[in-house]
Order: C-alpha cells, then structure tokens, then sequence
C-alpha cells in the first residue's frame, strides 16, 4: 500500500497557504520598517509633541495636624471650606473675567485686582486665591458657571479652627497668608504664595510638624486648558498632631483671673519646666482672621492700645519689683556679702548717698534679718544689702536664675528683658553706672525690665533648689497623658552655682510670707504649704507720683506682682501673676494666686 | 481518546510562544493600569490559568468530533447573540455582555471558534481549485450572521475581527476573481448603507480621523494622535518601564486593552517593539507552519483559518495605534487585557495543536 495513499491530496492548499504566509512575512518586515520611522527617524517631532502634553500640577493641601492640650482637648482644628482661585491663561478677556467675577463674588473689582497683581510674576497657568472661606451659595454660583468659566478653580481646602475661641490664644498662635518676605527665606522655600502659615504661637513654632506634605494630582491639559484626564495622585500626608503640656482647668482658671485686666499669668511644673497654663490678657479670638484678605479684625486688634496680640508672658517687660528680694538674697548670701544672721534695723527711710529711701511701709518694720526681710518685703533691709553689693555680682547671679535672658520656652518672639550692668549702661544709655542705681536695683526697680515668664523660671529655680530647667510647651513624648515629673525636659549642666541652704533661707522667708502673715499671706492655701513673693512696681517715680498728685491728674497704680510655688518640699507647681496697674502685690496679684494653687492640688496632689 | 502518540506530539513550543506572548501582556496591563481601580494584572493572570485549563481540556477531543458537531455549536451561539441584544450589559457603548456572578463574558469572542469549526465542515468535502458560487454563498452566510449579530451590539471592532477568518477560507478554497470582485462590490454597498443607516457618528468620525488625523485633533482624531506621539516619543530604547508619560499620564486611551502596544512602543522603544512583534512572529510561524501537518482538509482549514484570525488581528491592532487603521476597538490578542478574548484565543490554538498531535492516522 502506498503509504501516500492514506493521506488526502493536500497540496494545493498547503499552497496557497504558504503564499499567505509570505505575504504576511513581507507585512511584518514593513511594520518593522515603520516603526523605525516614527520612533527612530521622527523621533524628536513626537518627543516634542508628548512633552507639549500639558501637565497641570493641582496641590491638595495636607490637614494640618492638631493641637492637643494635656488632657487630651483638642485645641485647634480643620474644618473643611472652599477657595476659589483663577488660572489667568484661561481667561478669554481678562478684563471681561474681572468684571463677571468682581459681580460673582461681590468683590471690588479694584480690590481683586490687587489681590492679582500681587502674585503676577507668578506663571499664567498657576492658580491665583482670590477668595477663600466661601460660603455655600458662593460656592453653587461659581458651581454654576463652571463651563462658561474656566479661568475660575474651585477647590476645597482644611480650614484651621480653633474651637475654643480665645481660649489660650497666645500660646496656640494663628494663621495668615504667607508674606513675599517670608517666601523669600530658606525656612519656607518649600511653600507657595497663599500658603497659610504660623505667624505666632505655636502655630509658627511647631510649623513644620503641623504642615504635613502636601498631595498632588498631575491634571493633563489640553491646548485650551481644559482637562482631559488625570494623571498620577500623590496623597497628602496629614501633619502631625502636637500635644502641649497645657492643663485645660488651670488655663481656664488662668484666664478668668485675668479677665478684665492686663496681665500675664503662668504656672508651671518647676521639676520639669513643662507649662500648665499659660494667659495673657486681653487675648484674641483667632477665628476671626484666619482668611487671606480683608484681616480688618486683625488690623484692628494689632492697633489697639492694649496690644491685645501681644502676649504678655513673653513678651511683656515689667520690673520685677520686690520679687527681685528674692534674688537679692540669694545674691548677698551666696557673695558673703550678708549672712543669715545680718540685721538691719527698719526706721521707714534711710538716707543713703544723700538721698531718702523709704520702705513701703512707713512706720518701719524694725530689726531685719534676710528671711524676715523677705517675709515682710522691706525695702530698708535690700538696700543696705545693695549699698554693700556689686552691681555686675546682683546682675551675674540675676542671670544665673533666669532673669535678663531667655528662658528658651518652644515659642516665638521671646524677649530678653534687661538685667543691668556696668557695660550695658556704657553702651546702651553711654553713661557710667552710678552707685545710686544699684540701690534702686536692690528693690527691683531702676533700668531692669524681666518677662513674666523669666520670673516663674526663677522662681522654679528657687523651688528646685537650684536646678535650671527649660520652659516648654510641647509635650515631645507623645499624648501628653503621662505624670507632670515624666516629662522631664532636657536636662541642664549649668545648675546654678548657689549652695541649698541659701535656698532653704530665702525659701523659707517666702512660707512666712504667705503662712504666717506676710505680705502674701493672701495666698495662703490651708495644708499646701505655699511659698511666695509678691511686687508691687512703681510705673513712675516718686517725684512724679507727688506731682500729679498735686496737679490733680490720676496716678496709675503699680503693676502687681505675685510668683510662688507649693507645697514648701518637694514643690510640685509655680504660680506667677502679673497685673499691670494691678496695685499692690499683695492685695491684688497674691488672692488670684490661690485660685490656682487649690485647684492644682485638687487635679494633681492625692 | 487520548494515546501517548498524541501526547508525544502536542506541541509544547506552541503552547510555550502562547504563554511568553500573554506573560508579555501581563506586564504591561500592569504597568498601564496602575492608576486605575481593580486589580487587571491579577485578573488576567487569573484568565491565562484558565485558558490554559480549557486549552487541555478541549486537546482530549478529537477535532473532528468538534466539527461534526460544529453547526448545534453555530446554532447555540447564534441564539445567545440574539438573546444579548435584548438581554446583555451594556459596557462601553456596547451591548455585548453577559454578566455573570463574578465576570462579564463576550458571547462574540467565543463564538468565532464555532465558525470557525463550522467553515471547516463546510469546505472539508470541498476539492474543486476554486472557489464556487454555491460555496461562497454558503459561507457568507454562515459569518454574515454573526458580523450582524455583533455588529448590532454595536460592536464593530469584533464584528470585523470575523473577516479574517472568511477571508482564510476563502483563501484556501481558491480565490475566483468574478468572487472577489462581486464580493467588494457587496462590501462597498453594505458600507454606504451602513454608513448612512447604520453607524453611529462616532465611527463615522473614526473613519474620517483615518485619514485626516489633525483635523480634529482634540475629539475623534486626539487617541490617534495620542497613540502616535506615545510610540513615536518612545524612540530607540524607550522611556522605562511604567515611566511613559503619554501612558502613565492617561493621554492614552484604553491603555489596557486596545492601545498596549502604544504603552509597549512608548516605555521600551523601538527595540521593544521588535522584540514583542519577534515573540509574535514566531507564533505566527508556528501556526503557519502547523498548516503543513495536518492531516486532513479539515485540519488545515482549522489550523489556517486561525492563523489568519490571530494574524490579522494582530496587524490591525498595530496598524491601529500607528494611525494606519481606522480605530475599530480590535484587541492585541493575547497581550490585550480582556478575558474574553483571551480564552477564545487559547482555544483557538488549542485546536491548532489538536490538528497537529492527531496528525498522524490511526489505521
């Protein structure tokens, strides 16, 4: 059988089907060819053509991260809220837009003008803000014209709020629209005009912790600018939340006290220098002008006569007063200049370089030693002790507690306050020191201006029985739940150079002055052992007092002083009160005091 | 049914180009389809295991019990594209789909492989050295329904993905030239009927674009030109994997599945390029090279007819994301994203490789 045979006779389709073949092997040779046309020979026109593919970057603002008091309060916030922005190279006739969005958003087209030119050297295709915290019927207008409009973006962005209003303003800061300055400089070079940043508090201090990382969407774009398609999408990173060492009561308290004054009122935890509370009066409620026009409310608050944008606990410089006794005594026994058995006897004047200096208390309060001296506050007793010092050795062991310096507190704008000396007369006022000065220096008076701050540092100091601790806001070791001693804050080599028991001394002074009628004994808590000082600062001297006096005219009161710690051993708090033109330490700044003290050791002490 | 001949002879280098060519795919469904929800390069590795399956499967019968039972398979499909039409899903502009529990199928995909199977019955008898009226007739018809059928969907791209198949009959029958030419005189006739009755305006605009790319170069003519520029900006060695802006960027559309090669030119180049036509040459080669194993008619018009159908595809979908034919949403078989489309491919190889492993008679 022919082997042949079995199979059919297949041959002329086997043809026909390897002429196909050759037919599409030739085809697959052309397409290769063509491909090396268009990719190798035109490369470069469609190379162009695809970079031409316009990319649009659209930024997604980050949430900014929270601010969280010690107990867990949330003290700032976002809310969401709507900005709307134009994209200049979208406008068919720019005028025309201005005109159709000045009546859109009810703005003034001469004010949206401005708002423009303000950010012109910007590129054409870069959004410009033109008003933000829309409202809702705003928003469904612009929603509205979307098509006929597409110079116009309308973009949802995390607006900061702060819920509690003014509560703790000065520490938690504010926003505002970046300035062209500050773009301009290396810590915001990442950021972008319109951008809202910290101005003050810790808003600034913590910015870039807040911030977070801002996403993006790569928006493709087509020659009219209409968006054809969405490219990649990175996700904003929300900013990390900031817990501060505040303690919500105490800062409420705080607050209160201070309400209808001018004043500053700090409490702290003197082993770790974490703060509790933290008020300066009058606050502002910031709420009020976070948005990046129009800040009347702003403007109007940063011209008001009280300053209240100012915050007092750091940036307020008062003469410490009688409270500078304390350091004065610590001064005196640590240079041998006194001992703590060196009497002076109080008459309720002394005549020293040929002038009268008297004692608050005019019928004198008889033989003085350092610890009744402190108790009772007499002037008599420090400046005989300043007749007998050194002005550079008051000014050397002044700074050593803190005062004249900055404390290094987590927030900006801290002033340095003045400690006199010999060489800052020569360059700051070109007169030599007079001996004279130092006995005004003795009592707290003369050229020495000191923040609130800087006097509950020292006198933490003092209740630490000195050891130097750093002021801080931000709990750095998370949730801000743990004990007040855990949170130590970085530890200081330069304890100050002054033996305890001169502590013991001046400390115990101040029990007495409030536990057993002092000049403070209006902050006398029964059971919690509260020592502190009061001040009384005169804003005039007394020449001046006399003559207005005598011409009628009011004389403003002193500024009011109080600071002190409790219990006596083991201090768990400091308190310090200032009230300008509060009167008399003792009368006014001292009973606020107590409030605090009792209710700190309600919360803590158990 | 099956002996150790046959399972000595199934073609593993077929099979193997098969695999490399849709692995290839899965690389770039992934790369160009980063950006968008679903996991696709997951689901069509999870097809290719399947097809793969139903490739065996389908290898343990033998071919010409398939065939012989071709036309109730003809039948079934033409039901359910006529059932579609009333019942299907509607999915991008099209209704050509089943939904099933998890998946949609495209009932049009896999019933080319009855006509397939169908054609071959039909001209296995037939041993004139050209073709004759009665057949020509005949086999029109027979994808005539079908084109219809999925053409009323509408689905244009798979409904002219059946004329290659035709045309590889007609081919093998012998081409009469009065045939051809009555036949394009008929393709004319339809295409200004369907032209003014029947296409929708945008495959109007597809055809026009054809020829005039930038006349509108941001409506119909944009997927051309942004196909063109992709490639085209890929140059020699190409942009890097996943780094193409024209496909990353989503200036492609249907990056995944009708434009993957405009990824592939884009992010390797040139020689990319070549090397993805070489992987699909040489699959091809091996189809074409089957054709002269068979042993029968009836083999060799399976075996050709899907040369053709994969061939044919293939160019057009290249030609198609070069600007050189009209954009018909044909698939890249094999490396398109498309489940689909993929299984009726394996199937359609496996019966390549079943004419081959039963080439031998068994007397």
């Amino acid at each position: 059988m022919n082997p042949y045979k079995i199979y059919e006779d297949l041959s002329l389709i086997a043809k026909r089907a390897q002429k196909t073949r050759i037919v599409f092997f030739v085809l697959f040779i052309f397409l290769v060819l063509y491909f090396w046309k268009i990719q190798v020979l035109d490369h470069k026109k469609y190379w162009q053509k695809s970079e031409n593919n316009r990319i649009r970057e659209v930024i997604i603002p980050p949430q900014r991260g929270l601010i969280k008091s010690r107990n867990n309060k949330i003290l700032a916030r976002n809310i969401g809220s709507y900005k709307v922005s134009i994209i200049r190279e979208n406008c068919e006739n720019y005028e025309d837009s201005l005109q159709k969005i000045a009546v859109l958003l009810d703005l003034e087209i001469e004010e949206l003008r401005e708002r423009i030119d303000k950010y012109r050297s910007l590129p054409q295709f870069r959004p410009i803000i033109i008003k933000d915290n829309l409202t809702l019927q705003e928003v469904s207008r612009i929603e509205a014209r979307r098509l006929e409009m597409p110079e116009l973006l309308l973009q949802s962005e995390p607006k900061r709020e702060y819920p509690y209003g003014t509560f703790a303003s000065h520490v938690l800061g504010y926003l505002q629209e970046i300035s062209p300055t500050e773009l301009q400089t290396e810590v915001y070079r990442q950021r972008r005009p319109g951008d809202l940043v910290g101005k003050t508090g810790i808003e600034k201090q913590y910015e870039d912790r807040l911030l977070g990382t801002e996403g993006k969407i790569l928006e493709v774009v087509n020659s009219l600018g209409r968006v054809v398609g969405r490219g990649s999408e990175v996700k904003p990173i929300p900013g990390k939340t900031v817990c501060l060492t505040l303690d919500v009561e105490l800062q409420q308290i705080a607050e209160e006290i201070l309400e209808g004054r001018e004043g500053a009122v700090v409490v702290m935890d003197p082993e770790s220098g974490g703060i509790l509370a933290w008020a300066s009066y009058p606050n502002f409620d910031p709420n009020k002008f976070i948005n990046r026009f129009t800040p009347e409310e702003w403007i109007d608050l940063r011209d008001n006569p009280d300053f209240p944008l100012q915050d007092r606990v750091i940036r307020g410089l008062y003469p410490p007063g009688s409270v500078f006794k304390l350091t004065m005594g610590l001064a005196a026994l640590q240079s041998q200049t006194i001992t703590e058995r060196t009497a002076f006897v109080c008459n309720g004047v002394v005549q020293i370089y040929r002038q009268p200096r008297h004692c608050w208390y005019e019928p004198g309060h008889g033989r003085m030693t350092l610890v009744s001296a402190i108790k009772n506050s007499c002037n008599i007793f420090f400046y005989q002790t300043g007749f007998l010092m050194e002005i550079d050795t008051i000014a050397h062991y002044g700074k050593m507690l803190g005062l004249g310096v900055k404390t290094g507190v987590d927030l900006p704008g801290e002033s340095e306050g003045i400690v006199p000396t010999r060489e800052w007369k020569k360059t700051a006022r070109d007169e030599p020191w007079y001996p004279g000065d130092t006995i005004s220096v003795a009592i707290g008076q003369g050229p020495m201006i000191v923040t609130p701050l800087q006097v509950a540092l020292h006198t933490s100091v003092i209740a630490n029985r000195g050891r130097m601790v750093i002021p801080y806001l931000v709990d750095n070791r998370g949730d801000g739940t743990g004990d007040l001693a855990e949170n130590l804050s970085p530890s200081l080599n330069n304890d100050v150079q002054i033996e305890k028991v001169y502590f013991e001394k001046v400390i115990q002074g101040t029990w007495l002055a409030v536990n057993d009628g002092g000049t403070a004994a209006a902050a006398y808590v029964p059971g919690f052992d509260v020592c502190g000082k009061t001040g009384s600062t005169q804003t005039i001297g007394r020449e001046e007092a006399e003559r207005r006096a005598e011409q009628n005219i009011e004389v403003k009161k002193t500024h009011s002083w109080f600071t002190g710690f409790a219990p006596k051993e083991n201090p768990r708090v400091v308190v310090t009160i200032l009230i300008e033109y509060g009167g008399g330490g003792g009368e006014t700044a001292a009973p606020l005091s107590k409030k605090l003290f009792e209710r700190f050791r309600e919360i803590y002490v158990r | 049914m099956l002996d150790r001949t046959q399972i000595g002879n199934i073609d593993w280098v077929l099979i193997g180009l098969l695999v490399l060519n849709s692995a290839i795919g899965v690389a770039f469904i992934y790369s160009s389809s980063q950006h968008l929800a679903g996991d696709f390069y997951i689901r069509q590795m999870f097809w290719i295991m399947v097809s793969l399956i139903a490739l065996f499967v389908f290898l343990s019968i033998d071919y010409n019990s398939l065939v012989t039972y071709s036309f109730s398979f003809y039948l079934i499909c033409l039901v359910i594209l006529v059932g579609i039409l009333f019942f299907g899903v509607f999915i991008s502009g099209a209704k050509s789909w089943i939904r099933m529990p998890f998946f949609q199928i495209q009932p049009s995909e896999i019933c080319k492989i009855t006509v397939i199977l169908l054609l071959a019955q039909v001209f296995s008898s037939f041993k004139k050295t050209y073709l004759t009226w009665s057949k020509a007739v005949f086999s029109g018809t027979i994808i005539g329904l079908p084109i219809i059928l999925v053409g009323l969907q509408p689905d244009l791209g798979t409904a002219l993905s059946y004329v290659p198949i035709f045309l590889g009959a007609l081919i093998l029958a012998g081409l009469n030239k009065k045939i051809v030419i009555i036949f394009l005189i008929l393709a004319v006739l339809l295409g200004i009927a369907g032209w003014s009755f029947f296409f929708k305006d945008y495959q109007k605009d597809r055809l026009t674009t054809l020829v005039f790319p930038g006349k509108d170069p941001l409506g119909a003519g944009y997927q051309i030109m942004q196909s063109k520029i992709a490639v085209g900006s890929g140059g020699f060695l190409g942009k890097g994997y996943m780094k193409g802006s024209q496909s990353q960027l989503r200036f492609l559309p249907a990056r995944h599945t009708d434009f993957i090669f405009s990824v592939i030119g884009e992010e390797f180049g040139f020689v990319g390029v070549v090397f993805v036509i070489l992987c699909y040459f040489l699959l091809i080669l091996r189809l074409f090279q089957s054709v002269f194993k068979a042993r029968d008619r009836t083999g060799v018009y399976i075996v050709f007819t899907v040369a053709m159908m994969l061939t044919c595809q293939f160019l057009i979908n290249v030609l198609m994301t070069i600007g050189l034919f009209p954009i018909v949403g044909i698939p890249l078989p094999l490396l398109s994203y498309g489940g689909s489309s993929l299984l009726t491919n394996y199937l359609a190889v496996s019966l390549v490789v079943n004419v081959r492993m039963r080439r031998f008679v068994n007397v």
